[in-house]
């Protein structure tokens, strides 16, 4: 089974990487480094395939994320929710997908299923990585804001059949969730669709994450910060 | 009656759906099910029908794009009778109504100010908000009570329930036709197809059908039916008299006879379906490839020597094989027309057949005969259900 490197030393050499099919939540607070963490997470390796679901940014802003984090975009596909509602004749291309707004889950979902069949096929790069089945990183950026769009029951069910989706096709997903805005019901519900949760920190401007779930590492707090796309942990 | 726009679902609706009817195409998260709407959206649009569309999910310009893109063709409003109402009329409600049943009462008057401006005749609403924000009985009741009672509903729906939410309305027979839209990574990866679960007007089994969406439009398909049996039985003929483009990988003995040797392969186009037909090689040597070729399939034709007592072993040995896939099985008994037939008793004594297999006798040279046997197992094949 493939094995999806994190690039953080402590999980990689305690792990050697997250099994495939694996589930993350990065559970953080406003003005944290969550979003460059997902980043770092989700960047696709030589031979992988990363697909964003975008809630918050446009798809090109996210294409230069991905770049300063120092992946090929020709790799990276992302389903925006965003750029429709103010430009309605934007077309989909291979790697990027447009859906009107985080409502319109049968749409994220339709979406997300032609990048997946694409990435099979071959089709979706035009090069073809000679792994099968791909490894496809995926990320929902983020929960937070497709909860402010669906009742948490409706997004629970979608979750759950996204994250049975990356099983099925052994990806790795990785799903953000600001943790100061739900109550600990919303945040619970949530964990349980999870194989793994990264909580992060903030105090007095420096970030702190700490990992549950995985066997052999404790769940320490490890200050951090992000260089090059890259976590560097701070000793 | 309407069309839905796809015309081998029509013929298996009893050629369309009935003017008035409430239905449901329920869409599996992620299946590519958009254009079963959008199919029938334009075929009422063609017909000049009018017709609300219920759109709370996003805006008008967008939709419109939208369906363009997927259909290849553009829907220009002024040239149909089309009304919307959409995300920004949902953002207006939401705003302006203090509780849930302000909601509701603002929806019905939107609802039914607009069927009766444009004398409305088919409403198609996408559901998921609606029931999301009303729940399952109030959102349909919505619909249907706001609009005059001789008009069609179509609706769209994101199926979280799954199978126990449809049986469940189907038992409350909250539709006249149930549609469901589903994906599966069995026999093939990626694999879609939409079973008929109900229907008010007849008592027609539930039916399932893979589909392909190719320009625009939602074609039904058979990946693989496989055409075996013993040798000489006539399968290359077989396949070469089913199909528009057929081929066979064969060899020519010294003495000139032709044995297939790899296998047959052909296509068709045929009620609107697309197949494909595999044909094995008959000879036992060649049963190492049989299972691959056999892989996938989703309906088989056991051909037989209706002539030839001494072929049934090997026809058996072929039945039990294929029997294993748990796939629909046809026997056709080619040669019908040469002297020494046997009757049907014997084929299926012959080859252990039970009274739920069918058994065809058939003259491969003869395409409507050929034909016939492939209508039978595409039949069988639409109603297994998956």
């Amino acid at each position: 089974m493939y094995s999806y490197k994190t690039g953080i030393p402590q999980i990689d050499q305690a792990t050697g990487g997250f099994d495939a099919g694996t589930n993350l939540l990065i559970l953080a607070p406003s003005l944290s480094y969550a979003e460059a963490l997902a980043y770092s997470l989700i960047r696709p390796l030589p031979g992988e395939y990363a697909i964003m679901l975008s809630t918050n940014e446009r798809a090109s802003e996210v294409i230069d994320q991905f770049k300063s984090a120092g992946a090929d975009k020709q790799f990276v596909g992302v389903i925006d929710a965003i750029t429709k509602s103010s430009t309605p004749a934007v077309s989909d291309t291979e790697r990027f997908m447009f859906v009107t707004n985080p409502t319109d889950l049968t749409g994220i979902g339709i979406k997300f299923s032609h990048m997946v069949e694409m990435i099979f096929d071959g089709t979706f790069s035009g090069k073809e990585t000679g792994l099968f089945p791909p490894p496809i990183r995926f990320c929902i950026n983020s929960v937070s804001t497709l909860l402010m769009y669906r009742k948490l029951e409706v997004l629970y069910q979608f979750l759950h059949v996204m994250t049975a989706k990356l099983k099925k096709v052994e990806g790795f997903g990785v799903y953000i969730l600001n943790c100061e805005a739900f109550d600990e019901k919303t945040v619970s519900l949530i964990k349980q669709l999870m194989t793994i949760v990264i909580e992060v920190k903030v105090e007095r401007s420096d970030n702190y994450f700490r990992v549950m779930g995985i066997r052999g590492i404790n769940a320490d707090w490890h200050k951090f910060t992000i260089s090059k796309g890259q976590v560097v942990l701070v000793s | 009656m309407i069309s839905t726009g796809m015309f081998g679902i029509d013929d298996m609706l009893g050629g369309g759906i009935p003017d008035g009817s409430r239905v449901l195409y329920s869409l599996d998260p992620g299946v590519d099910g958009q254009l079963f709407m959008i199919s029938t959206l334009y075929s009422v649009l063609e017909k000049r029908q009018s017709c609300l569309v219920i759109i709370p999910h996003t805006t008008v310009d967008a939709f419109m794009h939208d369906v363009g893109h997927l259909r290849g063709k553009t829907i220009r409003a002024k040239e149909h009778k089309i009304a919307f109402l959409d995300s920004v009329d949902r953002e207006r409600i939401q705003r302006s109504a203090v509780s849930g049943k302000a909601a509701e009462r603002e929806w019905r008057a939107r609802i039914q100010k607009l069927c009766t401006d444009n004398k409305v005749e088919v409403i198609f609403g996408y559901f998921d908000i609606i029931y999301e924000d009303f729940g399952l009985e109030k959102g349909l009741s919505l619909l249907s009570g706001s609009c005059p009672p001789d008009a069609t509903i179509i609706i769209e729906h994101l199926n979280f329930g799954g199978d126990k939410l449809l049986e469940s309305l189907a038992v409350r027979k909250s539709f006249d036709l149930i549609l469901a839209i589903k994906s599966s990574f069995r026999p093939l990866p990626h694999f879609n197809y939409f079973t008929i679960l109900y229907t008010s007007w007849s008592n027609q089994l539930r039916r399932s059908v893979p589909f392909l969406v190719r320009s625009g439009h939602v074609v039904p398909y058979i990946p693989k039916i496989v055409v075996t049996g013993p040798p000489e039985a006539g399968k290359s003929r077989f396949v070469a008299s089913a199909t528009e483009l057929g081929m066979s990988v064969d060899r020519t003995g010294l003495e000139g006879d032709v044995t297939t040797v790899a296998m047959d392969f052909g296509w068709l186009h045929w009620q609107d379906f697309d197949i494909t037909l595999y044909g094995t090689p008959g000879q036992p040597r060649f049963d190492p490839m049989l299972p691959v070729i056999l892989n996938n399939a989703m309906g088989v034709v056991l051909l037989v020597d209706a002539t030839s007592h001494d072929q049934l072993a090997r026809a058996r040995h072929l039945y039990k094989l294929i029997t294993r896939m748990h796939v629909p099985i046809i026997v056709a008994a080619n040669k019908k027309d040469l002297p020494g037939v046997m009757s049907e008793e014997e084929i299926r004594k012959g080859i252990g057949t039970g009274k739920n297999v069918p058994v065809l006798l058939i003259s491969a040279h003869q395409k409507d005969e050929v034909r016939a046997v492939l209508e039978s197992l595409v039949d069988s094949i639409t109603r297994f259900i998956y």
